[in-house]
């Protein structure tokens, strides 16, 4: 995607992006500031000082128990959205393409699509049972439709030219067309899907880690049970902090693979 | 239909759109022919079915009744044996200059060296070899055109189908695309079959030129070209031919 800012960032160069930079860090001074100062109003265990949640990061850091918990949590994670996001491209790229498989999946997509992935716990408990693979059932469904309606919106947004052109210089097939078309041109809608849903599954790691699986959103559950805001804390910036690689990892191969925009 | 001379053969050809009252006519019995080697254009004002005219011929739509051969072969779908060229160019985004012309080649038995020198061959015969490993988001109009002309010449087709390619471009590039296509033609001894609405531009180019009417789309009159290449727009023969199918158009 070729935002108004990535565009002001190319054209303005290095000290465009530093100015950026040196502001949002002011942001997030700011931010610790107004938290420091409140902490000083509030008893720990309602609001703990930005030192304390730190103390506490390190703590869990240096104890393995964040390592555990990390790796528990990716153990559903990454399997639930692999197959979710797989499913929901090849689902969503069949169904644009198809006018025979979008007109006999469409009713039956119009009905499940406003069912929330948390409102699949009750099946996930007695389909699979209380395991990773129950909490990655979950993400799965979670991944599938964000996937599933980037990958159409994608495809249907090919333009038939496109088509028209590859098929006067010698593409035959269908499969020859999705492969050598469709695909390409609806990579950048597609990509967008698969980094959304990165991002979203690994929100929804607390919504399917409820039902009693391990993970940094058990962790998250167990601390507000004991009121250890502090520990609550932690957790969630583990969250954001591993949020911050994953999506900045997935924009920079975004950004390869969509050189030509 | 007389042997292999008649590189496309236009027969009887007549589209009709469905909708209310029957439907609407955008062709009617639409018939000429283009021998081997010929440079045709066909003209007429907007509504005379000639981009209608170019997706049939190109295989892109179906037709109503009629037949459109090309080598004596009908028509049934898009076909390597025909390359098209887009006024708005449709290359592949995602695709260097270099990818997009290699496109076609890649859906034949080529090895890569053969597939890369034919490549290399069509870059320099548009110029284009400076801009291989560039996007198409880069390039003026003129330049993507070129590239629309290489991709569709290195299949080798019998025939160049081309709807108002430089219809998008300024004057300038046009007059300058205009030479060099007559020197691709010259080059490469293809039939060219050329849509565009641009009297001047169809007298500049063509052999012989389709002059077509609206409502519906038919044959008005075809219209040799005999005057001498390279054409100057400021002869009196060129100005007379001009005024002479403006007259036809205007009727």
């Amino acid at each position: 995607m070729s935002t108004l800012e990535t565009d002001l960032g190319t054209d303005f160069g290095g000290d465009y992006d530093r100015r950026r930079l040196a502001r949002g860090a002011l942001g997030v001074v700011a931010f610790l500031l107004v938290w420091e100062v409140a902490s000083w109003f509030n008893p720990a265990y309602v609001l703990p000082s930005p030192r304390a949640v730190a103390e506490v990061f390190v703590v869990e850091l240096r104890s393995g128990a964040m390592l555990t918990a990390l790796t528990a949590s990716v153990t559903h994670w990454l399997p639930g959205t692999v197959v979710g996001t797989t499913l929901g491209i090849a689902l969503g790229v069949t169904m644009a393409y198809s006018d025979l498989a979008d007109d006999v999946a469409t009713p039956l997509v119009r009905v499940l699509r406003p069912v929330p992935p948390l409102a699949l716990i009750g099946f996930a408990i007695a389909w699979i049972g209380l395991n990773h693979a129950g909490a990655a059932f979950i993400i799965a469904a979670g991944a599938f439709w964000i996937n599933y309606y980037a990958a159409y919106g994608g495809v249907d947004g090919v333009p038939e030219e496109f088509l028209d052109v590859a098929k006067s210089l010698g593409v035959d097939t269908d499969l020859g067309l999705v492969r050598k078309v469709v695909l390409p041109s609806a990579l950048p809608e597609i990509i967008t899907g698969i980094r959304t849903g990165i991002g979203r599954c690994w929100m929804l790691i607390i919504a399917a880690e409820l039902m009693g699986v391990p993970g940094v959103g058990r962790e998250l559950y167990t601390a507000s049970q004991n009121l250890s805001v502090d520990a609550v804390l932690a957790y969630i910036l583990l969250m954001s902090l591993v949020y911050l690689v994953l999506d900045t990892g997935v924009k920079s191969v975004q950004n390869r693979v969509l050189a030509w925009q | 239909m007389s042997g292999s001379d008649r590189r496309v053969a236009v027969d009887g050809v007549s589209k009709t759109y469905d909708g209310e009252d029957g439907g609407v006519r955008a062709l009617a019995d639409v018939s000429f022919d283009v021998e081997d080697g010929e440079f045709v254009c066909i003209v007429g004002p907007s509504g005379c079915g000639k981009t209608t005219l170019f997706r049939i011929i190109g295989g892109l739509e179906p037709l109503t009744s009629g037949e459109v051969r090309l080598s004596g072969e009908p028509v049934t779908g898009p076909s390597p044996d025909l390359g098209i060229v887009f006024q708005e160019y449709h290359l592949f985004p995602w695709r260097t200059v270099r990818g997009n012309v290699a496109f076609g080649l890649e859906q034949q038995d080529l090895d890569a060296g053969a597939r890369e020198q034919r490549v290399a061959e069509m870059l320099d015969l548009v110029g284009l070899e400076a801009f291989a490993d560039s996007y198409p988001k880069g390039l003026s109009g003129g330049m993507k055109q070129r590239v629309g002309i290489a991709r569709a010449l290195a299949v080798d087709p019998e025939i160049l189908l081309m709807d108002e390619p430089f219809g998008s471009v300024d004057a300038q590039t046009r007059s300058m695309l205009h030479a060099e296509l007559l020197s691709i033609w010259r080059e490469t001894e293809k039939t060219v079959l050329f849509v565009t609405h641009d009297v001047d531009e169809a007298v500049t180019l063509a052999d012989r030129i389709v002059v077509m009417e609206p409502s519906p789309g038919r044959v008005q009159e075809i219209v040799d070209v005999d005057l001498d290449r390279p054409r100057e727009r400021t002869d009196e023969a060129f100005a007379e031919q001009v005024e002479y199918v403006r007259g036809l158009i205007s009727e």
